[in-house]
């Protein structure tokens, strides 16, 4: 599949501080987590691909074409800011319609699509009063509205979450995931893993303008040598099970949780140790309650990557 | 594999007008609000007010007869030529009025953009910087030309018809291309001027004062210059008198200050470079790290 988002070798810096260091990524259809502490580079990287900034170095391409000084390619672009970016003195209504005017739309059109954006968000009934009087919520839906309010191909978010209550979060992600559902390609940043665990598993870490890693969660995991894996297995006889493993070259560490039934197995071969483990289970009739990966999430493939 | 997805693109079957005029939308915007701010049509209205008397002006001329008891001798002043014209133009209530204006409705131009962050929303559209700068010029030109351009050929016109012949237009075939130009050398000069300001802060009220006080220092500091080095050069330092020098030079009219009306326009040329050059670079999309 060709990427649809291509950056190549871009660095972006600010005086001597260092922006975005020679990042080269292609991104595909559906949704792609950026992923990133505060200050990793993510929003450098954001207003690199919408055409906010220039790089000093490298090219961005969507479908292939140039995106400085390329207006026209942002009738296929949605893009939704971090910061709020509008003027408080008009209405959701107003917003949304001067906004949709740079496309070119007849009058009808504009305020067709605008009355869909904002059914979309659920902002319908609030739709003439002043952005001044929206919570942070309604902002947040505003924000995504204006995005995807001419039906782009492509959705850009900047911490499209921050700051909603937990009820907001969960419509927005329904509606990112909707977006995705309908073949399109969605960015998001975050620095929050949950929020980008809700919505993808495909994800790139960055951190300090420097692409840490690309691909899913345990694609990611796999690549991390230096960490074995953590595998959790809650047993009627966690001391019987262990015994079973003593001796077992390939696996690096067994712990004992304070609960008294879990043992705790440290291990590169993650794959080889499932098959082992089915065969002495089955061989001891050993109970088994839960086996789980501890740290398969993306909270421990980060921390492990940062060198927290 | 293909991916499976559970709905297509939805093509969209409408009419896609074309974008002549990409700019259109940013000046509709800065119109409608300038005129949503209080008390701006008070304003907008006043300034009105010079060519309110500069019609009325030109009725009496043409019924002196009838209002001679009223105009007592001031006959003098209703003889109608370039110099009544460039007179409108140049009457301190309609420079004062405008420059109200375009400092109250259209200061905030570029400063309310920078302080709500919203380049980042018009660049993330099928806009250019150089759409959005047009757009936001032609903000200023719509209120420069329509105390300018528009009641001068209005007051030609007007003139013509209390005259009831074309002789005043044979007499001065000129004249609506002078009203035309400086209407033109106005709509150029504030453009620059007030986006200039709008662009040097990210508050309109601090722009307000800017814009009203680089106007009157330019003029108090030409009085002082002058003072101390007795040249008519001096005047160089004031807009308003670079402004007077090149309206007299349009209208065929006796410069006031004792210079080539051609310093003057390089003054006021300079001035919009320097604009344009700062405009360039305060109207870039966001810096992440300041």
């Amino acid at each position: 599949m060709s990427a649809v988002i291509a950056a190549t070798n871009l660095s972006k810096w600010y005086g001597n501080v260092l922006g975005l260091n020679d990042v080269t990524l292609e991104l595909e259809e559906g949704i792609t987590g950026l992923l990133g502490p505060n200050g990793a580079g993510k929003s450098t990287f954001m207003k690199l691909i919408t055409g906010q900034l220039k790089p000093n170095i490298g090219t961005v391409t969507i479908r292939g074409r140039k995106v400085w000084n390329d207006p026209e390619i942002f009738r296929g672009i949605g893009f939704c800011t971090e910061q709020d970016v509008f003027y408080e003195d008009v209405t959701g209504w107003e917003f949304l319609k001067g906004l949709l005017r740079f496309y070119g739309y007849t009058p009808a059109e504009i305020a067709e699509r605008a009355a869909r954006a904002l059914d979309i968000v659920g902002l319908t009934e609030d739709k003439d009063r002043l952005i001044r009087g929206y919570s942070r919520g309604m902002r947040q839906r505003i924000k995504f509205a204006q995005a995807v309010a001419h039906d782009p191909e492509i959705l850009i978010l900047d911490e499209p979450l921050s700051g909603l209550d937990p009820l907001g979060k969960r419509k927005l992600i329904r509606l990112i995931r909707d977006f995705k559902s309908q073949g399109r390609t969605v960015l998001v940043s975050s620095h929050v893993l949950p929020e980008i665990e809700a919505l993808t598993s495909r994800i790139v870490l960055i951190h300090q303008g420097k692409i840490l890693a690309q691909g899913d969660i345990p694609f990611i995991r796999e690549l991390i040598e230096k960490h074995p894996h953590q595998i959790s297995v809650r047993s009627s006889d966690p001391r019987a099970l262990a015994a079973r493993f003593v001796g077992d070259t390939s696996i690096q560490k067994m712990t004992f949780d304070p609960d008294g039934r879990t043992v705790v197995v440290e291990t590169h071969q993650r794959d080889g140790f499932f098959g082992r483990l089915t065969g002495v289970v089955l061989e001891a009739g050993i109970e088994v309650d839960e086996i789980s990966s501890p740290d398969d999430n993306l909270q421990s493939v980060f921390e492990y990557l940062v060198e927290k | 594999m293909a991916t499976v997805r559970e709905k297509g693109y939805s093509h969209w079957d409408g009419r896609l007008e074309e974008r002549r005029f990409p700019w259109w939308p940013i000046t509709r915007t800065g119109i409608l609000l300038a005129f949503r701010k209080k008390r701006f049509k008070f304003l907008f209205a006043g300034a009105f007010f010079p060519a309110i008397v500069a019609l009325v002006g030109l009725y009496v001329s043409e019924r002196l007869e009838d209002f001679k008891a009223f105009i007592q001798g001031s006959d003098r002043l209703l003889n109608i030529g370039p110099q009544y014209f460039a007179g409108y133009f140049l009457n301190d209530w309609l420079l004062f009025m405008i420059l109200l204006v375009l400092a109250y409705g259209a200061g905030g131009l570029i400063a309310d953009d920078l302080k709500h962050n919203s380049l980042q929303l018009y660049f993330s559209r099928p806009l250019s910087k150089k759409d959005y700068l047009v757009g936001k010029m032609s903000v200023v030109a719509f209120f420069v030309l329509i105390f300018t351009a528009v009641p001068g050929l209005i007051l030609i016109i007007f003139k013509l018809i209390f005259a009831g012949s074309f002789k005043f237009f044979l007499q001065y075939p000129w004249l609506p291309l002078s009203v035309l130009g400086y209407s033109a050398l106005l709509t150029a000069f504030f453009g620059f001027y007030i986006l200039l300001m709008s662009a040097l802060s990210k508050n309109s009220r601090y722009v307000f004062v800017l814009t009203f006080g680089t106007y009157i220092f330019s003029t108090v500091l030409y009085g002082i210059l002058n003072g101390i080095f007795r040249t008519p050069y001096m005047a160089l330092f004031s807009i308003p008198a670079n402004i007077q020098q090149a309206k007299a030079f349009i209208f065929g009219l006796k410069l006031p200050h004792g210079f080539p009306a051609v310093w003057s326009f390089a003054v006021l040329t300079g001035i919009c470079a320097l604009s344009a050059f700062v405009l360039g670079r305060k109207t870039r999309s966001v810096e992440v790290i300041k």
